[in-house]
């Protein structure tokens, strides 16, 4: 539509070189920390290259020289966290969803307001004061505290990604369901769950992610006992530059690998309180 | 149609209470409360009295931070903006297999979550970390003088980085609903890209570019991770890194609560904007049947 000159070309190609530089810098950066066996100011790369600090975090090996410990009971454990979150989630959300995108609801937009809110407003401060109110029910510095943490930041992407799924499913189709004869629970499960079943793997899929990631919250309600894979890269950068790197890039692969399979999701709504 | 049915059995509950109410009553209680107590323990002194000590103490304490806070996101957002524009735009025309390997290349952020982002930024931006050596090298600075970028600088690039390629993914969204025919007749009509950005492409995905850049604002003010790996406790610092030491270290729910309201009242432009356009939008593709 726009003719280019050769110049606009080069532009680009200058632009290209940076944008790539910008993007993928800070993850190079990741990568060589996370092989850097020995690396002394200022050599401009490590001296010394190896997996050392890969087979450590993995439980291949047990070195004390290195001083790193075994990351697989947090990855376990964040593992667990995100399969009961997911699950809780998924069956307080799928009904919310489908009520709010099927029936007229009195009060609806303060519903709507309650599941909007996340969003809008910084959730720290929610985090300080159920860590307060935690204390006093005894669930501060336990697995089930930041179980419910993560429920709360999840089922906000839970509610709104199956509203989306069931809207777009048309309603005349669970009505002929009705009209030959079907119950209304028949015709749910046997017409609207099958066609919606995708966007509801999405929306499961997006709540095991938030949850495998979820920082802040874990911080103020399940530290110091609860160590999740990003409570342990936490405590790692301080002190190991080289381990704190293979945390982070174990995190960052089912991120990367599961959102490229739903991005035909992505809107406004759902990444915006993505991290 | 339900509805009516239960009324024939007595009085009967519709059915979208029994599906809302455990969705409903968890939002009220794990969020709803905890909100209002946000907002309540700001104005009880240690004493246990209705004041305005924390706020006092609070504009004496922080009144820096908070300016600090303010100063980064808005910078961040403003640059975010004016880049993310440039590069959808770029994104829109562009038909160049280079064009094509950047679309594919620029969502990766979006999924890196804040703690991963933070290590990055840590290790990148540090004054012997990648970025430094590589300007070295190039002649750029001496190594003796390395950037100190663990402050604002480094802390909006890391927002910048996370957030663009956000804004790009929902702009290029709006870019792409524009017909092609608006900008032809427009191009035809002798318009520069210039007008063509500023008159139709802006003005036509305007509610979209909006809404990314007030959720990528509210986003910014609330972020705890990347400010307190990157920069933690130095002065000045942001909101929420004060709000986690004074849980941390002085058990001040108070002081950390106040702290919070000052972010709530950051955001507060764009939460309800966002709000209210949400709200909005939803009710126009609300269920016909009563």
């Amino acid at each position: 539509m726009f003719r280019k000159p050769v110049f606009i070309i080069t532009a680009e190609i200058v632009l290209l070189v940076l944008l790539f530089l910008v993007i993928l810098g800070p993850m190079m950066s990741l990568l060589i920390w996370s092989i850097a066996e020995r690396w002394y100011w200022p050599a401009s790369l490590p001296q010394e290259v190896g997996f050392e600090y890969w087979k450590q975090a993995l439980g291949l090996q047990k070195s004390l020289a290195i001083g790193a410990v075994s990351i697989v009971p947090a990855f376990f454990l964040s593992i667990f966290i995100a399969i009961v979150v997911v699950i809780i989630s998924m069956l307080i959300a799928i009904p919310a969803g489908y009520a709010l995108a099927k029936y007229r609801i009195p009060f609806g937009a303060f519903i709507l307001f309650l599941f909007l809110m996340p969003n809008a407003f910084p959730q720290q401060p929610i985090f300080v004061n159920l860590l307060h109110i935690f204390t006093r029910w005894g669930l501060a510095g336990t697995v089930g505290g930041v179980v419910l943490v993560h429920i709360l930041v999840g089922l906000v992407f839970g509610v709104w990604i199956t509203n989306a799924t069931f809207k777009s499913i048309p309603p005349h189709l669970e009505e002929a369901a009705r009209s030959v004869g079907a119950s209304s629970t028949k015709a749910f499960f046997k017409i609207t769950f099958p066609l919606a079943a995708p966007g509801l793997l999405a929306s499961a899929v997006f709540v095991f992610i938030t949850s495998l990631d979820e920082f802040t919250g874990t911080f103020f309600v399940g530290l110091p006992f609860v160590n999740t894979l990003p409570m342990t890269l936490y405590s790692a950068s301080g002190y190991n530059m080289q381990f704190a790197s293979v945390i982070a890039i174990i995190l960052l692969i089912p991120s990367i690998l599961f959102m490229t399979l739903i991005q035909k999701m992505l809107k406004a709504e759902y990444v915006g309180g993505m991290g | 149609m339900e509805a009516r049915i239960s009324v024939r059995r007595g009085f009967l509950f519709p059915p979208y209470v029994f599906l809302l109410f455990p969705a409903v009553a968890f939002m009220l209680l794990m969020y709803a409360y905890p909100f209002l107590a946000s907002v309540a323990r700001s104005l009880i002194d240690n004493q246990g009295n209705l004041s305005f000590a924390n706020y006092a103490k609070t504009w004496d304490l922080y009144l820096k931070d908070v300016i600090f806070t303010f100063g980064v996101t808005i910078f961040s957002t403003l640059v975010t903006a004016l880049l993310s524009i440039l590069l959808a735009v770029y994104l829109r025309f562009g038909n160049s297999p280079i064009s094509r390997i950047l679309a594919g290349l620029y969502k990766l952020p979006i999924f890196i979550p804040f703690v991963v982002v933070a290590q990055m930024m840590r290790s990148f931006l540090a004054p012997h970390g990648l970025l430094n050596v590589a300007l070295a090298k190039l002649g750029l600075i001496s190594i003796d003088y390395p950037l100190q970028l663990l402050n604002f600088s480094g802390l909006s690039f890391g927002f910048i980085w996370k957030m663009v390629p956000f804004t790009v993914l929902i702009v290029h969204g709006g870019f792409q609903m524009i017909d092609n025919s608006y900008i032809e007749a427009a191009r035809s009509a002798g318009a520069t890209l210039f007008k063509v950005i500023t008159r139709i492409l802006i003005p036509m995905s305007k509610s979209s570019i909006l809404v990314a850049l007030v959720l990528v604002y509210s986003q910014i003010v609330g972020t705890f991770t990347l400010p307190y790996m990157l920069i933690g406790g130095k002065i000045p610092t942001t909101i929420t890194v004060d709000i986690a030491h004074r849980v941390n270290y002085f058990r001040d729910f108070g002081v950390a609560n106040t702290l919070g309201v000052f972010s709530y009242l950051l955001v507060l432009v764009t939460a309800l904007y966002y709000l209210r356009s949400t709200v909005k939008k939803i009710a126009e593709t609300a269920p016909a049947e009563a």
